[in-house]
């Protein structure tokens, strides 16, 4: 019996310290980008190395908010992030109840256009889409950043799963009480899937927050870019000055690991639930 | 789960009340960033001037941050002329200009009026993005002999103008006065030439020190292209039809360059891309480099060289003392929406005032005649006239091609594989050499 | 409720979805297997039909087949790594052991993090003269400018990066599987590895398949890291560039944007013949119940 026990705490230390040492590699750029960003720029690239700046000073941070549209870059990013995940929930929370509650004529048909492009590479649908914009005289605004994501073929796809998970006999009976499909989809349908839009809504928040090649191409002005891309252009400008580089991605990821430890389990319970219907 | 859902929705409404509080008032006012951007709102310079006229905001686009005080001072003193006229600047770095710039132009969304680089010019005036000027010069609004040199003459095609020179710049050797007189070594001057200044930078470095005697960047226009025609190689033939770097003088002082980082007298390609041969110097760890006119506000600004530089000529080569001289212009894009406005603002960035805050701010030295001095004398304690001096005998930025932009954007790779000795200096110069003649042959 | 009216309701629902992604995805991936027949100039106003010049361009092109090789590369260098990584990660926090929230949310850190931000700071680590690593191994290698180890280092940043989220996906098809199928083992007398390698492997398979098919598509599209870690100027950067990166210097640093249509079309053609053979060979390795 005591030996059973000291052998399970034995093999429950051995795994703690593995996890620690990982958890260890996974943190060390976030504490390396922060201490960095108190140095000066020569305390940055000392040889030998120097870990902790002699005189934290903010420096930094005032070069990467003076030298560049920091603020711009952060209302861009939430903007563009709000439209890429309310919108899309919406739509793809309708299109897919349809896909997965209703039989009409053409719905295999449209199912699969709609995710057929769940299998083509990003990049693909760069220059076209820039083209598009440019027609549309939307090169270098905000909108270019969110007006294609307004749907999201793979949140359908996902969401169309769960929608056929769900028994059969509520909607039935909601369907004798008179109600529309509509109605079926807002007032039954949608209460029960609740944790599966909350999965959709942080897998688009975390994806629109860091995309950096589309907005890189099709935004110029520094007003007009996001974080991502504002950050790629810090790069241009100050080249080696790397407190305020590291200053400014400080910044840019600031927000989002807020948000990240206020709504833990539900970021972690959203990526698992995905991982479920997947 | 009601519940939760609720404190869901609040924060995502806040979060979007937020975002739209902050891109609302985007558009044409100033972020805090533009401390100076003389532009406040339309209802104020309403009140200032007493206008009718409705108030106007034209876009200027740059590259150099570091002469954004000086635009702005121009603008500044154009909105005082023109009440109605506000003028944003806007700072695009060099790496992305002129991708963003080539992006703009099929969609129509060019800046009002921006600058324009020799290299550049011909693809955008060719295909109709720039608005032609010629009416305006010859009607006398502007009198193209009031620039330097032949810089009126860079921004025309098919015998249009186009853009108004703004500044010429040319290259001078950036040298570190401490590093010189603690090794007991005479500050360099016009006598030397290339294998004086192997000789030096080899005497002055201090590798163990990570203290160096020469920058041996990777760089063209502030870099090798000098080394080259001092050598009396090409860059590029002179009617722009094949290129000049297969030539033998031409990948001999290539070599001697390189060599440089052989010997240790520079740090290594790795070590300059790491920390930015500039930075380095002006950090101190470098004696010796080359660098343009325009960048001299940007050595003056670090502390710790301050009144430890100056400047000297660039080394004679075998055959002459070679430089690259270059003219940036300001142009004015065909799709602007408010063309009249712009106009009179490219006229006043082409007038002898807005040189005059070029000079005075130090930023560039101005294209328009008779306001170099003040340029010269913006920082008296330093050796700019050997700026000027060099401009008689430069030779022109080989630009001015149709294949330009593409060969000089692959350039800067294929060489980077022989500075960062992947391959020698002279297969890399025979590969830009048959690139470049691709370039050239695709471009006809 | 008549069924016409019910499909006039599901037209409405999907219409938004479905409209948008016509116009917006589908359209642009058939108009660039357009454009990549196509020679375009002046910014791309004029545009003359070239046939498939740009694919014979491409094939004989030596740079493209490094790109092919190195983006090959990277996924057969990433994915494993990956999965075999989150699964070691994820079994461990399925013991019963304390704090198991606390290493759920550290690992899941870099996720949240955006590329670009990461990517400053990996820059100034592997750095070959004052970078972290170097100072903690004691040595003096170039990562990301030599080209032996170039590739290596994009394959750890990216492992980071994606430990987080795909350990999670693993961690729930763990969860999955049900304990009476363990308690069956151990009376048999089944023990620690042997019960990983009867019970959970195979169970796990569907999940890992799933994130395999996820990884691999991704992983082909590589072009974050190397953008803003390796740089145009690196000498390292042939034995690294990817094929979207060559997309990119093509269609905007050249303004080429044929042959980079080209670049991406060929992509997706490789991307749906990896996803069709992992399919295929579904049969061999998935076990569903």
């Amino acid at each position: 019996m005591g030996g059973a026990a000291s052998a399970k705490q034995r093999s429950n230390f051995i795994i703690h310290l593995i996890l620690i040492a990982g958890a260890v590699i996974m943190v060390l750029p976030f504490i390396w980008m922060i201490l960095t960003s108190f140095k000066t720029t020569t305390e940055a690239t000392q040889i030998p190395i120097k870990i902790f700046p002699a005189e934290p000073s903010f420096r930094a941070y005032a070069d990467a908010i003076k030298q560049s549209s920091f603020l711009h870059y952060y209302a861009n990013t939430l903007m563009a992030a709000f439209m890429k995940t309310v919108f899309p929930v919406i739509f793809s929370a309708m299109a897919a109840f349809a896909f997965a509650r209703i039989r009409f004529p053409g719905s295999g048909l449209c199912f699969f256009l709609i995710i057929s492009v769940m299998m083509v590479p990003n990049p693909v649908f760069y220059t076209p889409q820039y083209l598009m914009m440019s027609n549309l005289g939307l090169v270098n605004t905000v909108t270019a950043l969110w007006i294609a994501s307004l749907v999201s073929p793979f949140a359908t796809f996902l969401l169309r799963q769960f929608f056929l998970g769900i028994s059969k006999e509520l909607e039935e009976a909601a369907v004798l009480d008179g109600c529309n499909p509509f109605q079926i989809f807002r007032h039954i349908m949608l209460p029960l899937v609740s944790s599966a839009l909350v999965a959709v809504v942080i897998i688009q928040l975390l994806w629109s927050w860091n995309e950096l090649q589309w907005p890189l191409i099709i935004n110029s002005s520094p007003e007009k870019l996001t974080l991502s891309a504002g950050l790629a252009t810090l790069v241009s400008m100050f080249g080696t000055d790397y407190p305020v580089l590291m200053a400014g991605a400080f910044m840019a990821v600031v927000p989002m690991l807020v948000l990240f430890f206020i709504f833990q389990r539900r970021f972690i319970e959203g990526v698992a639930f995905s991982a479920s219907k997947g | 789960m009601i519940m939760r859902k609720k404190s869901a929705t609040t924060a995502v409404g806040a979060l979007l009340a937020a975002s739209l509080a902050l891109t609302g008032c985007g558009g044409n006012s100033n972020d805090g960033n533009n401390a100076n951007g003389g532009a406040s709102s339309p209802e104020a310079s309403k009140a200032a001037g007493g206008d009718s006229q409705k108030s106007v905001t034209i876009s200027y686009t740059i590259w150099d941050k570091n002469q954004q005080p000086a635009m702005e001072a121009i603008a500044d003193a154009f909105t005082k002329q023109n009440p109605n006229i506000k003028v944003k600047v806007d700072v695009i770095p060099w790496g992305d200009y002129w991708t963003k710039m080539s992006a703009a132009a099929p969609a129509g969304t060019l800046p009002d009026v921006f600058w324009m680089h020799g290299g550049q010019f011909i693809k955008y005036a060719s295909g109709q993005f720039l608005e032609p000027i010629t009416d305006k010069v010859q009607a006398g609004e502007i009198d193209l002999n009031n620039y330097a040199a032949n810089l009126g003459s860079i921004y025309t095609l098919d015998g249009q103008n186009y853009g108004i020179p703004k500044d010429f710049d040319t290259i001078g050797l950036a040298y570190n006065k401490e590093l010189f007189d603690q090794a007991g070594i005479p500050y360099p001057d016009d006598t030397w030439d290339y294998a004086k200044l192997a000789e030096v930078a080899k005497q002055l470095s201090q590798p163990d020190k990570g203290i160096y005697g020469f920058g041996a960047k990777l760089d063209t226009q502030a870099g090798y292209w000098n080394d080259i025609l001092a050598n009396g190689g090409h860059i590029i033939s002179d009617d722009m039809t094949k290129s000049g770097y297969d030539e033998p003088a031409t990948i001999e002082a290539l070599q001697a360059r390189y060599q440089m980082i052989l010997d240790k007298a520079s740090p290594t390609h790795q070590q300059m891309t790491d920390t930015d041969a500039v930075e380095m110097f002006k950090s101190g760890k470098l004696a010796m480099i080359f660098d343009g006119s325009w960048d001299n506000g940007n050595l003056a600004s670090s502390e710790i060289i301050q009144g430890k530089y100056d400047w000297a000529p660039l080394p004679k080569g075998k055959v002459k003392r070679g430089n690259i001289i270059n003219g940036l212009g300001n142009v004015m894009s065909a799709k602007g929406k408010h063309k009249e406005e712009s106009w009179q603002f490219l006229k006043f960035l082409g007038s002898k005032e807005a040189a005059d805050i070029t000079a005075q701010m130090g930023a560039a030295i101005p294209a328009f005649n008779g306001t170099q001095d003040a340029w010269v004398k913006s920082k008296p304690e330093l050796n700019l006239k050997v700026f000027i001096d060099q401009a008689a005998d430069a030779t022109p930025y080989p630009s001015g091609s149709k294949s330009y932009p593409v060969w000089f954007a692959k350039e800067s790779e294929i060489m980077s594989q022989a500075w960062g000795g992947a391959i020698s200096v002279e297969e890399g110069a025979k590969k830009v050499a048959e690139m470049m003649n691709q370039a050239i042959a695709d471009a006809k | 409720m008549n069924s016409k009216s019910r499909y006039a309701w599901a037209y409405m629902m999907i219409a938004p979805t479905l409209i948008g992604t016509l116009v917006f995805w589908f359209y642009p991936a058939v108009y660039s297997i357009y454009l990549g027949f196509l020679k375009s100039e002046n910014f791309g106003l004029v545009n003359h039909w070239v046939g498939w010049a740009n694919y014979e361009r491409l094939f004989k092109d030596a740079e493209f087949w490094q790109n092919l090789r190195n983006t090959m590369l990277y996924v057969v260098l990433f994915v494993p790594s990956t999965i075999v990584l989150s699964t070691f990660f994820a079994v461990l926090l399925n013991a019963k052991i304390k704090g198991r929230s606390v290493y759920r949310v550290i690992y899941f850190l870099p996720q949240v993090t955006m590329a670009a931000a990461a990517a400053m700071v990996w820059v100034i680590i592997f750095a070959q003269d004052y970078g972290l690593l170097n100072s903690v191994l004691g040595t003096h290698v170039a990562w990301i400018s030599d080209k032996r180890f170039a590739m290596y280092a994009l394959v750890a940043v990216g492992v980071w990066g994606a430990i987080g989220f795909n350990m999670l996906l693993i961690l729930a098809g763990l969860q999955g599987i049900p304990r009476p199928l363990y308690e069956a083992a151990e009376l048999d007398g089944a023990v620690g590895f042997r019960k990983f390698r009867s019970i959970t492997l195979p169970l796990l398979t569907p999940t890992l398949f799933f994130t395999s098919i996820v990884l691999v598509i991704g992983a082909t599209q590589i072009f974050d890291s190397i953008y803003l870690i390796i740089g145009k100027t690196n000498v390292a950067l042939p034995s690294v560039r990817s094929l979207v990166y060559a997309y990119y210097q093509n269609s905007f640093i050249y303004y080429d944007q044929n042959y980079g249509a080209a670049i991406v079309n060929v992509l997706l053609l490789i991307n749906l013949i990896l996803t069709g053979f992992q399919f295929l060979m579904q049969k061999k390795w998935v076990v569903y119940d």
